[in-house]
């Protein structure tokens, strides 16, 4: 077990660089996830902490140690990739096996270790079967006991569950989680799903186009996100952006309502509000607009509205939702109103 | 019409399928079947394509049997399967191995071993014969006087003349091999490779454990079509000897050429054919051995 740091960490190929430098302090024992749209230097940043791209600037040091220049197996991690990797025409065991051969383990040790990870891992029984015999679920299990089996200081994780189906991906997402907690190394997982990096994460790392966005626990990037896309990017549905303008403690909506706000900042600010938080009704009111589209989840119906400043989405109740056309006025409370710089997105404080 | 309209989707189905396939059926019926069918009854018979045929039971086998000639074929077209299908695998594996990692003229160098591909094997064989021929003329000769080494005999000795025929051969079918290997080794997930390398294995391991097994279809189907290849080994043999097909001895002559010489040259169409059917027996089962080796997994 270990931490992990991230310097200054850059990327290009050739001319165009895709990773700007990002900083990152890990602690032993935590659950990190990357999360950003496809293109924003996750995967990369996850391949050059694994030793599988070249670092084109800044360093990775895992337990105190630079390990910029060394081999992918002195670094003391393993990786489950999005694929899974396992060899088709290898045994489950064999599979498992092949991460301890490079190991000095002597054989009885090395077998008691691939049983001891089987029981981990509830795969006892499919030791002897060959991938081919095995559902996506149970693939993925012989992909995690492989990395696993070495018992290594850092674990990769490279989109592992976007291969398999919705359900299985819950699944999946609460046995990682539990395995973490029973075996306590430091991970390191790479999704593209807000969902995942939500649930799973001790910390959550969003990225785009090259930059970290925000580093914080599951609940600080929701509640308080830095910057509008972080906003937009954690939750669904995204958060609504209303243009406004700030003048002396009033927020004027554009489209919208007039409301006091104790805020020094002044000039054209961006309003984020939530679906969630936006409601019929409460009190101070936003905005109004017409359902045009409602879509029921049982518990509760999402709105979609034509208003001045465009389109708007609110949750409403689902057992007594308004009814198509209705003219809602919608409010939140001031809790949960996020204000952006209008031009860089950046979170007024 | 109405028999037509009464058919059930599966039996229109099926009768469409069936006018579809009746142009080829016919053809491999009449230009196949048919005259594999009637070299297995004139193995059976005598005949010099002029005359009758008459019946002549197994006599034509027996003689085959008792033909020091045809033992001597035998062992060249085995001579000429054994060496050449191996000594082609591990080249163009080789090839393909170490071309799929380059990308410094990686098109051009393909391009390079794919040519003799498409070159015709007469030009070939005869390009090579004068590679062969002694000094002042052949190319091997005179490289091998400028540096001091006596000459070699490569097409007039018994010795090496079937290895200095096979030559061409090998090199004429590499580009084809190497590919169908390089296709086979981009279908391999570099995952694969990634999670080796993580695991720290060396790469002699990657390519026995990962590389290879998975690469073993195409491995099976490059040995099939390479044996078959070889053992109907014919015009690169007949070009590169045409003073005197198979020679000298017989010491190149494979089966094919031996069938040739004895149907159209000897006029013993009964004999020939029997030696067809051996033919046709040995690449039976060395196909059927092979396709039981890709099945086994």
């Amino acid at each position: 077990m270990a931490d992990l740091t991230l310097k200054a960490l850059s990327k290009s190929y050739g001319e165009t660089k895709v990773l700007h430098g990002i900083d990152l302090d890990v602690a032993d024992g935590e659950f990190i996830v990357f999360v950003g749209p496809s293109g924003c230097g996750k995967s990369t940043t996850l391949r050059m902490i694994a030793g599988l791209e070249e670092v084109s600037g800044g360093e990775i040091s895992i337990d105190g140690r630079v390990v910029n220049h060394l081999e992918p197996k002195d670094r003391d991690i393993a990786m489950v990739f999005q694929n899974y990797a396992i060899y088709p025409h290898m045994s489950v065991k064999k599979n498992i096996a092949f991460g301890l051969r490079s190991s000095n383990m002597s054989k009885p040790d090395k077998e008691a270790r691939i049983a001891e990870v089987a029981g981990i891992l509830d795969m006892t029984d499919l030791l002897e079967r060959k991938p081919s015999q095995l559902s996506g679920g149970q693939r993925q299990r012989v992909a995690i006991g492989r990395a696993m089996v070495r018992d290594p200081a850092v674990f990769l994780f490279d989109e592992p569950l976007s291969n398999l189906d919705a359900q299985l991906r819950t699944q999946m997402r609460l046995e990682i989680k539990k395995l973490h907690q029973r075996v306590g190394n430091t991970i390191i997982f790479v999704t593209h799903d807000q969902v995942e990096a939500m649930t799973m994460a001790d910390r959550i790392v969003i990225m785009k186009d090259g930059h970290i966005q925000q580093i914080g626990t599951p609940d600080e990037v929701y509640h308080r996100p830095d910057t509008t896309f972080v906003g937009q990017f954690i939750g669904a549905p995204s958060m609504n952006m209303l243009a406004a303008e700030l003048t002396d403690g009033v927020l004027k909506i554009e489209g919208g309502t007039e409301i006091k706000l104790a805020h020094e900042a002044t000039g054209k600010v961006l309003l984020g509000v939530r679906p969630d938080d936006l409601r019929a009704g409460a009190e101070p009111v936003l905005i109004e607009g017409q359902v045009m589209l409602r879509e029921p989840l049982g518990p509760d119906t999402l709105i979609y509205l034509e208003t001045p400043a465009g389109e708007v989405i609110a949750r409403a109740s689902g057992r007594h939702p308004p009814q198509l056309g209705d003219v809602v006025s919608l409010g939140a409370d001031e809790d949960c109103l996020h204000l952006f710089d209008a031009t860089s997105g950046v979170r007024l404080p | 019409m109405t028999l037509y309209r009464n058919l059930t989707i599966r039996q229109k189905q099926i009768v469409w399928a069936w006018a579809f396939l009746a142009i080829p059926v016919l053809f491999y019926g009449v230009i196949r079947f048919y005259p594999t069918g009637t070299a297995v009854v004139i193995s059976f018979q005598n005949w010099n394509l002029l005359g009758d045929r008459t019946w002549a039971g197994l006599e034509n086998y027996r003689e085959l049997w008792n033909d020091p000639v045809f033992w001597k074929v035998f062992r060249n077209t085995f001579a000429y399967l054994l060496i050449g299908t191996p000594v082609s695998l591990l080249l163009s594996f080789v090839i393909a191995y170490h071309l799929d990692k380059l990308r410094f003229m990686h098109g051009f160098l393909r391009m390079l071993y794919f040519l003799p591909f498409m070159t015709s094997a007469v030009a070939m064989a005869w390009v090579w014969r004068w590679f062969y021929q002694g000094v002042p003329i052949g190319l091997f000769n005179n490289l091998l006087a400028s540096v001091g080494i006596a000459q070699i005999e490569f097409l007039n000795s018994t010795t090496n003349a079937l290895p200095a025929v096979l030559a061409p051969a090998v090199w004429a079918g590499l580009g084809f091999q190497v590919i169908i290997f390089m296709a086979g080794l981009r279908a391999i997930p570099t995952s694969y490779y990634e999670a080796a390398k993580i695991d720290g294995v060396g790469w002699w391991t990657v390519l026995t454990q990962i590389t290879l097994p998975l690469l073993k279809p195409t491995i099976v189907f490059i040995v099939v079509l390479s044996s078959i290849g070889f053992l109907r080994i014919f015009d690169h043999v007949f070009n590169m000897t045409t003073n005197n097909p198979g020679g000298p001895l017989n010491a190149t002559k494979p089966l094919v050429l031996m069938i040739y010489d004895t149907a159209f040259n000897g006029f013993n169409m009964g004999y020939a054919a029997a030696q067809t059917v051996v033919l046709f027996t040995i690449l039976l089962i060395v196909s059927l051995i092979q396709l039981y080796l890709l099945r086994s997994d």
